[in-house]
């Protein structure tokens, strides 16, 4: 359960890699070289991994339109482990390195295969790889932060704490725990000496001071509209319930219970975060690749846990709605030099209409850029991005009494210089992407009760819940044009 | 530039290539000035950052800077010393000096061969895991002693069984302790537990008392005793899992392991899942443990957000299968994972990683148990259709899917593996649709990696490969730019060319882009079961109807040629000869540009003079030249590559494992006219050499074809290749088929080849700039290998003579040349190596003595001495000479 290296490279556009920072652990190398026998691979030197990650990644020689040793069809980069060819094809090969990629960078490390050499082991059977793969997804979750994009500085900073990072969480190629995601850090805790109880492991210290539990539930809504009737609309709903828990006590007791309404379907697909410290089964029996025979187990959801100090992700889980909160239409026609546009949205009945923010943007691609906009809105206000490619129609905060609203009109493209490409959206194939938060509202009725958190501590603490739901990936193809087919869910 | 900078430079250097880095300066050396500056007393901040930053390189790279055990000792003796010299507050830097000494004791095998140092280091690390809630070095130690415990867990890893004899002390120690450091304690007592017990299976009949004074355990560390293999795999990769006799007391165990499950719970997720897998082996090793042991965690861990956790779940089911998992939660399992592979708050990666999971979930009743990738039976297209590939997926989670579910509805019944396939099918012509509308490169590869992934599953089904041919074609008609993707594609389906897509690809071409469409036609010309019209007409309209000819681009000339290449060796040319022909007789007419006009000329002789045997004969004489090169390149890049301080030996070995590498023997040969010979003679033609070798040590050698051969012109070279099986003396008959001039074929019996076997010596093969360091050591290597004795067929021989006339040093500069290993004129020393194909070694070493020279002989193949001997080579080399002695 080790692993051999650990690399993090870099790849700026029109450069070739750098390996940014990398660690090699001697003793797993030792143990390696003695498992694989004549069949060791030993690890090359750094200053040939970032080509031979690059090759396998697909990244290198950008502007040759084809490359043999990377686009060949028959390698398969379909798994979450790749191999490095060192000698090119035919020649020896180190297996498996995972890897992870995010913007530039490349975080890859190479966990030790305690199995026989040959036949290659299936990933699953090496204890190793998950724990790499933990190691890894925590390691983005340091470098790049919640954003994902850290500026040059930022992460070169955390790069050069890698080193004491790696300290404690991996000194001898062991994980021992994942690095800490950036900016999460909790307030300078004492560590706390030895007492009567056992300190968890995953809590540096105790919280000292004022006694306060924040519960945030925030869902998620995805669709995929195309106003036909021989494609079905599809939707779905995730959530996840993000708490943060200043209480004092060693291991104070906490129970989130999630509620839902009478006749709510029942949450499923639910992961709860390791510090729950016992589940009933009736919360995980729903899955969302079963058919619901509506007896299922439809709450109240008991989660009761020991929290750790920083915000952590306690539960997420995800449901299936009866209706999309807003159902739209659209329709495009060619006419000679312009499109003619036309757009519903329906907002329905059982949302509240009550946003912070809803905007619908209208993209045009593989077109000139626009010219002569004549467009009307029964609601809000319609703007032109500055690119000339695109139309927000801002609806604000409510829709009209009506609960429904319309864009309409024809939109030129008399410019000569050529707008975005993009090969999804060719000739009528076009979609509107919706945007949109309300605040206080959940579309699976899912609530956490201000009332229901029980904290067994000896001061009374603060408990603030929130709630919310924010759109994800809404999209409203135009019906006049082919839309393509998102879910093998939808044609069975 | 201060001297922390000046380090800072050097480090980065040497972390990035050691191997460059210690070409300027000596190993030795380096790791001096290191420890130097390590012992350096002065104390700032700068300083101890450059060294931690000094220590980092023995940490990472013991084994480069300490090649032997020796350099070993003494280099952890150093980092010992300064360890103890290192003030208590700089903690980071300590704790990285323990984890240096620790890798360079484990990596040099100090502690394997049980040396002063790693016993003196493992009672330090034992004697500082003492101090539990820090009692005695407060809270500021605290990560000494983290590193403590670390050291010894790596320690017990590496020499299984160490603390086998220490299980009580380790035990009381984990249960005082109570601070965040009990994980560490806690999983150095499990693994310590664990050996323990794996090293009792070993020994038949256990009794109560011994099982129990492991676990009662407080003496020394456990050196050599009954320990295991450092290769000691996991369980699940064992055909049979190691167990105890049954019968034991194991009531102390078990609640011993009731309490590391209940407190697993306190563990970092990470180090929960290795304790977890830890306290399964030992279950699975213990009969009188009952695997419900786990049944209290199975809930918490099967929903885990987790992915570690989730991993160890399943090597649990694999490990205990029925015995602790029902139908029910084996359905449970898999529907759980199947909801992560797709779940929108995992991460791309660890869904990959699901999907591996679910292609190799562990059945209880599986029906096959090899590696391959067969489904297991539980995963039905019901349940895979969650998975279904999307145009929205990123490409490996794409690939990934449609890869499942290829092999999801090969397995399936009939009707609903139509249903299924026709799905899949629509995917795949969506993502050509995409590919169609000028998508991008990445786009590009994957849409055909995903048509591989198809047609090697489906290739059966005639009207759908039909159907997505014929679409590349139709877009290869719009996008020629996907000529070289789509050879490839072409290349990797050669078996299941059902139509060719080349072939069809081939009909659809137009005038644009003509030079992608001749690399396409190219590739079509290889293809022996399409016939070539259309290619030819192609090109007769081309050159025809264009102004290609009066443009005379030589390279768009070359390309045309490329392809008459091709088909000149096409075994249906004879359908289009006459079309062939006055295309070629038109381009050298035409075609503005000398060189190609005489290219075109040539072809045309070769295709209307010589029989079509004849003909690949001669080209394919050409082609194999063209291919020689690449195995060599290749090699020579291996060694460059793996840089470190290399065994030559093995690299040298290593070289034989390329199929082929240094098996043939080159001997060139003049092809000359006979003394006297009919004037018919004097030009003859298409010369076709065949060998037959008179015994069994040869491979039978390829027929050379040769042009022309003029009397009145410098007669042509002939390179014989031989390939033996035993390198021993030969020779060859030899005989001839050509033309001459008035058309006629002749056969001829020549003159017998004999090859001597000086002629197959070969000098050492190694990549052309190799070191004479790496020269000499595989010289010493495989003398110390013949000289050992170890082989029944090596050999070793002494023979003096006396030099004559002739110096010995000029001797041997006339013989041996090409073979000197080193050449040590003025110790008067020689050594010498002659390679025999396939792999035989006859090894020098000539010494000049005051009266006489000496000739030590070794071979890893003793029947060649007699040809060293008796045939009198080595004497003719060195005229006058005495065999002294031979054993």
């Amino acid at each position: 359960m080790s692993i051999r290296a650990l690399w993090v490279v870099s790849h700026e556009k029109g450069e070739s890699g750098k390996v940014r920072f990398s660690r090699r652990f001697p003793t797993v190398e030792f143990r390696a070289k003695s498992l694989a026998g004549t069949q060791y691979v030993a690890v090359p030197e750094d200053r040939v991994i970032p080509q031979l990650l690059l090759t396998e990644l697909g990244l290198v020689d950008p502007d040759k339109p084809y490359v043999e040793v990377r686009d060949d069809c028959a390698r398969q980069h379909r798994s979450p482990a790749v191999e490095l060819r060192l000698d090119g094809p035919g020649g020896r090969t180190l297996w498996p390195v995972l890897t992870v990629t995010q913007g530039v960078l490349i975080l890859a490390c190479l966990p030790l295969v305690e199995a026989p050499p040959e036949p290659r082991p299936p990933l699953p059977s090496l204890a190793s790889v998950s724990q790499g793969l933990a190691l890894l997804l925590g390691l983005q979750d340091f470098l790049c932060g919640p954003g994902g994009k850290p500026e040059p500085d930022v992460l070169a900073s955390r790069l050069a704490a890698l080193p004491a990072v790696l300290l404690q969480v991996c000194p001898l190629g062991r994980p021992l725990d994942t690095p800490p995601p950036a900016g999460s850090v909790p307030a300078a805790v004492a560590p706390s000496p030895g007492g009567a109880q056992k300190q968890p492991a995953w809590k540096a210290g105790v919280h000292r001071g004022r006694a306060v539990v924040s519960v945030a539930l925030t869902e998620k809504v995805r669709s995929m509209q195309y106003g036909k009737s021989s494609q079905q609309d599809i939707w779905d709903v995730y959530g996840m319930v993000m708490c943060k828990c200043e209480v004092e006590g060693v291991l104070p007791n906490v129970i989130v219970t999630l509620t839902l309404p009478h006749n709510g379907s029942p949450l499923q697909d639910i992961l709860v975060h390791p510090c729950v410290t016992s589940l009933d089964a009736s919360l995980l029996t729903a899955c969302s690749v079963d058919e619901n025979d509506g007896s299922a187990f439809s709450g109240p959801y008991k989660f009761p846990f020991s929290p750790p100090l920083e915000l952590f992700r306690l539960c997420s889980y995800t449901s299936q709605v009866p209706v999309p909160p807003i159902l739209g239409s659209y329709k495009l026609k060619a006419e000679e030099n312009h499109l003619k546009v036309n757009v519903v949205l329906k907002l329905h009945e059982s949302v509240k209409n009550s946003f912070e923010y809803c905007n619908a943007h209208i993209p045009f691609f593989n077109q000139n850029l626009m010219g002569n906009v004549e467009v009307k809105v029964s609601s809000g206000q319609l703007e032109v991005s500055k690119e000339k490619n695109l139309l927000v129609w801002v609806l604000g905060q409510k829709f009209p009494k009506s609960r429904e609203a319309t864009l309409e009109g024809t939109v030129h493209f008399s410019g000569t210089v050529a707008g975005p490409t993009d090969p999804l959206c060719s000739g009528l194939t076009a979609y509107v992407k919706l945007y949109f938060r309300v605040p206080d509202l959940t579309l699976s009725g899912c609530c956490v009760d201000q009332h229901s958190v029980q904290v067994y501590s000896s001061a009374k603490p603060r408990i603030v819940t929130t709630r919310e739901l924010v759109s994800s990936e809404y999209y409203i193809w135009n019906s006049t044009g082919d839309a393509p087919v998102s879910s093998g869910l939808m044609v069975l | 530039m201060t001297i922390a900078d000046l380090w800072d430079q050097r480090i980065s250097a040497f972390l990035l290539s050691p191997s460059q880095f210690l070409a300027t300066t000596s190993t030795e050396s380096f790791l001096a000035e290191l420890l130097h500056e390590l012992r350096n007393d002065k104390t700032n901040d700068q300083l101890k950052v450059t060294k931690t930053l000094l220590v980092s390189v023995l940490l990472e790279h013991p084994t480069i800077l300490c090649p032997s055990a020796s350099v070993g000792e003494e280099t952890a003796l150093e980092l010992l010393s300064v360890f103890s010299h290192t003030p208590q507050k700089s903690i980071v830097l300590k704790c990285n000096v323990m984890l240096a000494i620790t890798n360079v004791i484990i990596c040099t095998s100090c502690l394997n061969t049980h040396t002063k140092t790693a016993e003196d280091w493992l009672d330090l690390l034992f004697q500082m895991i003492q101090d539990i809630n820090d009692y005695r070095c407060g809270l500021s130690q605290q990560p000494i002693r983290a590193t403590a415990c670390d050291c010894l867990r790596e320690m017990e890893t590496c020499s299984p069984g160490l603390l086998s004899q220490k299980l009580e002390a380790l035990y009381l120690l984990k249960q005082q302790e109570t601070t965040v450091l009990h994980q560490s304690y806690c999983l150095l007592y499990t693994l310590g537990l664990k050996n323990a017990i794996r090293i009792l299976t070993n020994q038949k009949d256990v009794t109560d008392l011994e099982f129990k004074s492991i676990l009662g355990g407080n003496e020394g560390f456990a050196w050599k005793s009954n320990q295991l293999e450092l290769t000691s795999l996991p369980i699940n990769m064992l055909v049979q899992v190691p167990r105890l006799t049954q019968g034991l007391d194991c009531k102390d165990l078990k609640s011993i392991m009731s309490l590391l499950l209940e407190e697993s719970y306190l563990l970092m997720p990470i180090s929960q899942s290795a304790l977890l897998r830890e306290l399964v082996e030992v279950v699975a090793m213990v009969p009188g443990l009952s695997r419900t042991l786990f049944k209290s965690q199975l809930l918490r861990l099967f929903g885990t957000a987790d992915v570690s956790l989730m991993h160890a779940t399943l090597f649990m089911k694999d490990t205990f299968t029925d015995s602790l998992f029902t139908t029910e939660d084996e359905n449970f399992l898999l529907k759980r994972l199947v909801g992560m592979a797709q779940h929108p708050l995992l991460r791309i990666t660890e869904k990959l990683f699901y999907m591996e999971c679910i292609l190799h979930f562990p059945e209880n009743r599986p029906i096959s148990s090899s590696g391959e990738e067969s489904l297991p039976v539980l995963v039905t297209p019901r349940l895979a259709a969650f998975l279904h590939p999307t145009v929205f997926n990123d490409s490996a989670t794409m690939l990934c899917r449609l890869n499942l579910l290829c092999l999801v509805h090969l397995e399936a019944n009939e009707g609903e593996a139509d249903k299924g396939i026709g799905f899949l099918f629509d995917h795949i012509m969506a993502l050509l649709k995409i590919v169609d509308n000028d998508g991008s490169r990445e786009v590009v590869v994957t849409s055909l990696r995903a048509l591989f992934i198809f047609l090697m599953h489906f290739s059966g089904m005639e009207e759908l490969s039909e159907k997505l041919i014929d679409k590349l074609c139709d877009m290869y008609s719009r996008h020629s730019r996907l000529a070289p993707n789509l050879i490839g594609l072409a290349d990797r389906i050669q078996e299941h060319p059902r139509p060719s897509l080349v072939g069809q690809v081939a009909k659809r071409l137009t005038i644009h882009n003509l030079s992608w469409h001749l690399k396409v036609l190219k590739r079509v010309a290889k293809e022996g079961q399409i016939t070539q019209r259309n290619t030819i007409y192609l090109l007769l309209n081309v050159l025809i109807n264009s102004n290609l000819c009066e443009r005379g681009n030589w390279q768009v000339g070359n390309a045309v040629l490329a392809v008459y290449r091709n088909l000149l060796d096409h075994p249906s040319i004879d359908q289009v000869f006459i079309e062939l022909a006055d295309l070629l007789q038109y381009i050298s007419i035409q075609y503005d540009d000398t060189d190609i006009k005489d290219h075109a000329r040539i072809y045309y002789t070769l295709l209307t003079n010589l029989s079509w045997e004849k003909l690949t004969g001669v080209l394919a004489k050409r082609l194999d030249g063209g291919r020689a090169k690449e195995p060599a390149q290749s090699s020579s890049e291996s060694v460059e590559a793996t840089g470190e301080v290399r065994n030559w030996l093995e690299v040298y070995q290593g070289q034989f494992q390329t199929p082929g590498f240094g098996s043939e023997v080159t001997l060139r040969y003049n092809l000359t006219h006979a003394k006297e010979t009919d004037p018919l003679f004097d030009k003859v033609f298409t010369i076709c050499l065949h060998f037959e070798p008179k015994d069994s040590n040869y491979a039978k050698v390829t027929d050379i074809h040769v042009p022309c051969v003029f009397r009145d012109r410098k007669s042509p070279e002939v390179k014989v290749k031989l390939k033996p099986f035993q390198p021993y003396p030969t020779s060859l008959c030899v005989s001839a088929m050509f033309t001459t001039q008035d058309g006629r074929s002749w056969h001829s019996r020549l003159p017998d080849v004999s090859v001597s076997f000086p002629e197959i010596f070969l000098p050492l093969p190694l990549p052309p700039n190799s070191s004479r360091e790496c020269r000499e050591q595989v010289f010493e290597r495989i003398w110390e290998a013949t000289a050992s004795g170890n082989s029944d067929k090596s050999a070793i021989s002494l023979f003096c003579f006396k030099p004559e006339d002739k110096s010995l040093a000029d001797l041997i500069k006339t013989h041996f040349q090409g073979y000197l290993i080193t050449d040590q004129q003025s110790e008067r020393s020689w050594k010498v190596l002659l390679f025999l194909p396939p792999k035989c070694h006859i090894l020098l070493k000539i010494t000049q003595a005051e009266d006489a020279a000496q000739v030590s002989i070794a071979t890893d193949n003793r029947e060649l001495l007699p040809f060293l001997n008796s045939n009198r080579w080595l004497n003719r080399c060195f005229a006058g000479v005495h065999l002294h002695r031979s054993f």
